[in-house]
């Protein structure tokens, strides 16, 4: 059947069964159809179609549904709140608009307690950092230094009297954003022996040796001046700086991280004149008793120098092959390498009793300063062109690094999850046209 | 006889008895009831295996529009209205159906005896009609037995109304098609599915 030989179309003669047609040419199409005997043959299969399908009867819906809803519509018109539907049932009856706000209101929710939380967890990690190593002032030193390395960038290591560093400071805090490196280190000054209990570490003394640590973390309002005063305690008190740090950013606040010794003695004093340098916002106090390792050192170097002085008695008093004489020359070598690095130990612990340990870590408080634009509109929109510029081609330097980098991976693991997802999701889509 | 004012219940458009029965006329929703109650649960068991099912989602599509009622606006018939929430309950009916048996395993229940009279053709046609592809199917059911119009049919399925006419006019010539042809001697394979699809 074609246009050409019928005025009207198949579907326009199953549309006027339906009574899906304009009344103005339902008439003609009625007595074409009564003419011709093709089309007259197609609305009898239609209706045929028709008659067939109303064998597909149904029951008559149960009574007691009428009285279920019926009596929701009378609790709806008495201001009563209707049961919820459940969930796949509630989101089916969204409209767009509605799944496009909960979405985003839902993106925006996750992203916040994100926000909130992640904060909290990082402050968290750093506490307990401390808390697991609290003996080990310089490891909390090491580790913070290790995750605050990104931004600090001017370091002073070493070594140095106060003085050095007053002076090597007083130069580089001119240029904040460079490596320093502080002058060949000066010697700590030997701290007197008034401040022992600690002088002579006898085995048996019944004075604890202990390591002491100090972290402290002050907010200053001029900072310089405190810089100084920092520099004045550690002279005052024969103090010196293992390690300096300090990091002057624009337009943010500057601060200092310093890893100082103190005389074990004056460690209560001089934390007592750092607190003073501002506002303390953290504050932690530890110990590590070294009395049992020392005691330890000791009683080996003893033995250690017995055996040294029995092996020179043998080489001077007896007499015997030149093979035995190296044999024990050798074994005197090794025992005194051994003392060597027993007495090392030894002065290292000892040093860490008379010298506490002060992390000291220094903020500005910051005041926002306007200063006049530098540069011309021009010259800004140019290097804002630039950056910009950068920034995408950095992004897309990295979005093509990341994929040459993990997507042998991703591609590995889509391919290990992609199975069983595509299994399952065809089995969805055969379950989904069932239902 | 209810009636609101000088006209009886009976004598009012469906989209009137909504408005008074958002009014708090509670009388008019029972009237709108009576009128919708087996279309809808017939559109329904027409669709889902099992009785229960289809009398639940009767319920749940009335108490849709129960919730809705106060922002019910008379722009459009409340026919289209009433049978676009059961095609999306229907449609939510089918995906957690479906969820259920991929991932809980989950299978649909004894499928529901042949009902009532005109069994054996009742059986027939349902057959053929399971054959049709999924849109022809649904098209052809909403025509037949819901007598929606081209235009409420395109709505509802968010389709163009040419594209509605074409496909129901493709659904007709295979059903009649497959009706037409010498059965096959192994039905049950078809009946079969198509009950699962129904």
């Amino acid at each position: 059947m074609n246009l050409t030989t019928h005025c009207v179309s198949p579907e326009e003669i199953m549309a006027y069964l339906d009574g899906d047609f304009s009344a103005s040419d339902a008439e003609a199409l009625s007595s074409h159809i009564d003419q011709c005997e093709e089309c007259s043959e197609l609305a009898k299969q239609f209706r045929a179609v028709s008659q067939l399908l109303s064998h597909w009867e149904v029951p008559f819906a149960p009574a007691k549904l009428e009285e279920a809803v019926l009596d929701a519509a009378t609790q709806s018109n008495a201001g009563q709140k209707l049961r919820r539907p459940g969930l796949f049932l509630r989101a089916s009856l969204w409209t767009p608009k509605q799944w496009a706000f909960r979405s985003i209101g839902a993106f925006a929710a996750t992203l916040l307690i994100v926000a909130i939380f992640l904060p909290f967890s990082r402050h968290e990690d750093i506490t307990t950092l401390e808390k697991i190593e609290p003996s080990s002032g310089q490891s909390a030193a090491r580790a913070r230094s290790d995750v605050n390395s990104e931004f600090s960038n001017s370091i002073v290591a070493g070594v140095a009297s106060a003085g050095a560093q007053r002076d090597a400071l007083a130069v580089r805090q001119m240029q904040p954003q460079e490596m320093v490196a502080a002058p060949t280190p000066a010697p700590a000054p030997e701290p007197k022996r008034v401040i022992s209990g600690t002088a002579d570490h006898a085995p048996n003394a019944p004075v604890p040796m202990i390591a002491r640590t100090v972290s402290l973390t002050i907010v200053v309002k001029d900072f310089s001046a405190a810089r100084f005063k920092l520099d004045a305690i550690l002279a005052h008190y024969q103090g010196y700086a293992a390690q300096l740090t300090v990091n002057t950013p624009e337009n943010a606040p500057r601060n200092f991280q310093a890893s100082i010794r103190i005389p074990a003695p004056f460690l209560s004093a001089a934390t007592n004149d750092l607190r003073a340098l501002g506002r303390v916002e953290n504050e932690s106090q530890s110990g590590e008793e070294v009395t049992q390792q020392h005691a330890d050192l000791v009683a080996r170097l003893k033995t250690a120098r017995d055996t040294e002085d029995r092996l020179r008695a043998i080489l001077q008093q007896r007499t015997g092959k030149i093979e035995d004489v190296l044999q024990v020359e050798e074994e005197i070598a090794r025992v005194r390498g051994e003392i060597e690095s027993m007495e090392a130990e030894q002065k290292g612990l000892e040093h860490r009793v008379d010298f506490a340990s002060i992390d000291l870590q220094l903020t500005e408080e910051y005041k926002a300063q306007l200063n006049p634009p530098s540069n011309s509109a021009s010259t800004r929109m140019h290097n804002a062109f630039v950056a910009g510029y950068r920034n995408a081609a950095n992004l897309l330097f990295g979005i093509v690094l990341f994929f040459t980098e993990y997507g042998p991976t991703l591609l590995i693991v889509a391919a290990i999850l992609g199975i069983p997802v595509f299994f399952l999701w065809r089995r969805y889509r055969r379950m989904l046209a069932k239902a | 006889m209810t009636s609101f004012g000088d006209r009886p219940a009976i004598a009012m458009t469906d989209e009137q008895l909504m408005i008074a029965f958002a009014e708090g006329k509670t009388d008019a929703f029972s009237e709108l009831f009576t009128r919708y109650k087996q279309p809808l649960f017939g559109f329904f068991r027409r669709r889902v295996v099992e009785l229960a099912q289809a009398e639940e989602l009767t319920q749940e599509t009335f108490l849709a529009v129960l919730r809705a009622s106060s922002r019910y606006e008379s722009s459009a018939l409340f026919r289209t209205y009433l049978y676009s929430i059961a095609f999306r309950i229907l449609q939510a009916h089918r995906r957690k159906t479906a969820f259920r048996a991929t991932f809980l395993g989950a299978t649909h229940g004894d499928r529901e005896p042949a009902m009532q009279s005109s069994v054996l053709a009742g059986a027939v046609v349902r057959e053929a009609v399971g054959k049709l592809s999924l849109w022809d199917r649904e098209i052809l059911m909403l025509r037949e037995f819901e007598e929606l119009s081209y235009a409420e049919i395109a709505e509802l399925l968010k389709l163009p109304v040419n594209t509605v006419r074409s496909r129901l006019f493709r659904a007709r010539l295979a059903l009649h098609g497959i009706l037409a042809a010498p059965a096959p001697s192994s039905s049950t394979t078809g009946l079969t599915e198509f009950e699962e699809g129904i």
